[in-house]
């Protein structure tokens, strides 16, 4: 039981360490002539982690709505850094709960030796 | 994909940036500029940004990249810019030619300083992504404590 939340726990740790690399990217090339947006849908990709097994969600694609600029570049800056944060903030709920889960196993472990 | 790459990512987005930060600098530095090697006045220089594949240098994890969608950025080019200069009716200056009309940099400040404003913001986005990524990767090694 301890190992299905962690494992689950991890998957969702890969997913959004994935995501944050596509927005690491859209940062970087925000003044790039024709560069796109990329993105992965996150609930989908999760679950299929999840169902699937394997750590490395799939290829991501181009963000729909975005306004085009001149140079044909369409990254939105308050966008990046609205899932910049947001991303951040999971992981690191995340992680705290994952380090939960550790702590659990290591006080039975602990009580074993009593 | 690991995390270590999206580090070179923002690198290489900062030091884009600078690049670009560098050039405005210089076009303002010779917004009056009348004489150069190349003979006749500064020409304002501009950066070309293009995608570029970055890799970890420790993980040489290449096969992994290639469809991770991840990908940097880098200068590809410098264009210079050809436009007619300005020509101001200075008789007494040492460029002015027979007329007495001497040739300056096209210079709009307003277009420089916007850009550098653009230059700057872009540099703040990719620190902040890169202490983003910094603080996931604490927060992984963390887990073992």
């Amino acid at each position: 039981m301890i190992g299905q939340i962690a494992q689950s726990l991890g998957k969702y740790m890969d997913v959004l360490a994935a995501r944050q690399a596509l927005i690491t990217s859209n940062i970087a090339n925000i003044d790039t002539p024709g560069y796109r947006t990329l993105d992965l849908n996150f609930q989908q990709e999760f679950q299929n982690l999840l169902d699937n097994g394997g750590d490395v969600p799939g290829a991501p694609s181009e963000v729909e709505g975005l306004r085009i600029k001149n140079d044909g570049n369409n990254v939105n800056m308050d966008r990046e850094l609205r899932l910049l944060a947001e991303n951040s903030i999971r992981f690191s709920a995340a992680s705290t709960l994952a380090q939960g889960q550790i702590a659990l196993v290591k006080s039975a472990i602990d009580s074993l030796q009593g | 994909m690991s995390l270590f790459t999206s580090l070179s990512v923002s690198a290489s987005g900062m030091s884009a940036q600078r690049a670009r930060a560098e050039l405005l600098v210089e076009n303002i530095a010779n917004s009056e500029t009348t004489r150069t090697p190349e003979g006749g006045p500064y020409r304002r220089k501009d950066v070309v940004f293009q995608q570029e594949n970055v890799t970890s240098p420790f993980a040489g994890v290449l096969a992994d990249q290639m469809n991770s969608g991840s990908v940097g950025v880098g200068v590809s080019d410098i264009v210079v810019d050809q436009s007619e200069p300005e020509m101001r009716y200075l008789p007494e200056h040492p460029d002015a030619g027979p007329d007495g009309y001497v040739a300056f940099p096209r210079f709009n400040p307003a277009e420089e300083m916007v850009n550098l404003m653009g230059a700057s913001n872009g540099y703040q986005a990719n620190v902040a992504a890169m202490t983003s990524i910094k603080e996931m990767l604490q927060q992984s090694i963390s887990l073992l404590k």
